[in-house]
């Protein structure tokens, strides 16, 4: 077994991988647990202090809110890149998708002013920033999906006798949607990462990034890393879920996956 | 000439086509036609076989019958002398793309939709397809799941769903093992013949499959003194007036092996303007 696992390019069981992530698991927390810096709290105060911020600190309402907060942002997002990513195949709207999707080398910190005027500040403020964060580069990723449809798979369908709007509906719409919920579950972990910096901004809305900043501001290192094993186990759900949603609704992609794999390796 | 074989009318007239795409000559001034075959006692279509080396527009040929490509002159012509409908032609590309995302049944059902059928007209016209071809047993299969031989079985049912009078294959033989091979050639004969004004044109550079199935092969050239020209039919071979097509071919080796051998020739001398027949 060992030297199966230690050979480059090898196929594992199941079973045999899941003997590997616990082992992995394990060591880490050991790691953790017998680490000499005095500074990194221990996993039983970890623990301890998860177990007060939830039941005395308020960390299951904060959840809520950043997860509403995520949720709103998220729909946002994928509305705004769909809409230009699928409009890309209209050469007039092309300009404009490749427009927002170069406005991701732009920071959020410059965009504060004018979108704190625009929104009010508060919710709406967080979510148009989130939304911006995701949405350039979420567009950049769904229109790279729809540039990367074939001529021969648009032909194709158009050899059926589709109509155009019904090519775009195979082909675009639908033909891609296991790599569109792909690209959405991607940037979904990449706007959760960002909660703290947006969280942050307003602060008195809460949230679990406003309650890590608070935390750390006063030093507290067992609730931050209580905290931040929250976020990372939240989004470890979510990215889970949107994997299972994109099983439940695209059945074919592991087959095409697995279809794939086997012609590159014939 | 095979006995008891004769000639009708044109069921497909290639009129003058020239194609340019970008400032390339892809076709220049390709005309050819396809006269509706007649056997005593047999119902028998057509199967037209286009050949040439690769890269020479054989495909862009197919695309301008398929009506996905307007060409720069020319017109194609159907059976009734009218300018071909291209609902009428069936288009089965290579490597048989199929909605990745929906199985093999949907495949043909959408297919059915799209052409104007009710659902359940659609459905019964599937399933009717799909036994014929020999895939009805994976008819709940996604695309990525068939073999090559299956897959492209279920792109030409695709096709085959609205009733088409003209079929055009690009390289249906390409990367085929023999029992495929033969798979693909018996199938091909039965959609020809299955009504007389049938027309199959198939696109290939294998000129023994070609030679195997067809009654009438079509060779593309290019001339190597009209450099920047596009392709253009260099000869046509009529195999029934050669005695070869059908089942004529099989009896026949060494005059078919002399035919592919004087085809492949042709291939590979491009300039050679000498009409072979």
């Amino acid at each position: 077994m060992v030297s199966r696992v230690l050979r480059p390019n090898r196929a594992v069981d199941a079973r045999t991988s899941g003997v590997l992530i616990l082992g992995w698991c394990a060591a880490a927390l050991a790691v953790w647990a017998l680490s000499p810096v005095s500074t990194l709290p221990a996993p039983r105060e970890v623990v301890g202090a998860l177990t007060d911020l939830w039941w005395q600190g308020g960390l299951g309402p904060e959840l809520y809110t950043t997860l509403k907060l995520i949720a709103a942002a998220l729909a946002c997002s994928v509305v705004l890149s769909l809409a230009l990513a699928w409009g890309s195949v209209i050469p007039a709207v092309k300009p404009i998708t490749a427009g927002v999707s170069k406005l991701r080398f732009l920071g959020l910190t410059g965009l504060l002013f004018p979108f704190t005027l625009a929104t009010g500040g508060g919710f709406a403020l967080k979510v148009a920033l989130l939304t911006f964060g995701m949405t350039t580069f979420l567009v950049t990723s769904l229109a790279r999906i729809v540039a990367e449809i074939p001529r021969s798979q648009i032909d194709y369908v158009r050899s059926l006798g589709a109509s155009e709007p019904r090519v775009i509906w195979e082909t675009v719409v639908r033909g891609t949607l296991d790599r569109t919920i792909d690209a959405v579950r991607q940037n979904v972990a990449m706007g959760w990462s960002m909660i703290t910096m947006v969280e942050g901004i307003a602060r008195s809305d809460g949230g679990v990034g406003a309650l890590l900043l608070n935390q750390n501001k006063h030093f507290r290192l067992a609730e931050v890393y209580a905290v931040l094993v929250v976020i990372l186990l939240v989004g470890l759900v979510i990215d889970y879920g949107m994997g299972a949603l994109a099983s439940l609704v695209c059945p074919h992609a592991r087959f095409e996956s697995s279809d794939k794999s086997e012609r590159s390796s014939s | 000439m095979i006995p008891g074989a004769s000639v009708g009318e044109v069921v497909l007239r290639v009129s003058d086509v020239s194609l340019r795409r970008g400032g390339t000559r892809v076709l220049e001034r390709v005309s050819f036609a396809v006269v509706d075959r007649i056997r005593e006692g047999a119902v028998t279509g057509q199967v037209v076989s286009l050949l040439g080396p690769s890269g020479i527009g054989k495909t862009s040929l197919l695309r301008v019958l398929a009506g996905l490509e307007q060409p720069e002159r020319g017109e194609v012509i159907g059976a009734a002398g009218a300018k071909l409908d291209a609902r009428t032609v069936g288009l089965v590309f290579q490597h048989y793309p199929l909605l990745a995302h929906r199985t093999i049944e949907d495949n043909l059902v959408v297919a059915g939709r799209i052409g104007g059928l009710d659902e359940p007209r659609a459905k019964r016209r599937a399933r009717e397809l799909m036994e014929r071809v020999g895939i009805d047993e994976r008819a709940r299969y996604y695309p990525a799941q068939l073999s090559g031989g299956q897959r492209q079985r279920a792109a030409v049912a695709q096709q085959l769903v609205l009733p088409r009078r003209v079929l055009l294959l690009d390289e249906p033989f390409s990367g085929l093992d023999p029992a495929a091979l033969s798979d693909v050639t018996a199938l091909v004969t039965e959609v020809a013949n299955e009504h007389e004004l049938n027309t199959v044109v198939i696109v290939t550079h294998d000129v023994r499959a070609a030679l195997r199935v067809s009654d009438t092969i079509v060779l593309l050239g290019r001339s190597a003194n009209d450099s920047g020209m596009g392709a253009s039919v260099r000869a046509t071979f009529d195999l029934v007036d050669l005695g070869l097509a059908w089942e004529h071919g099989a009896k026949a080796p060494h005059a078919v092996a002399e035919l592919e051998h004087e085809i492949e020739l042709r291939f590979r001398e491009p300039s050679a303007r000498r009409p072979l027949l």
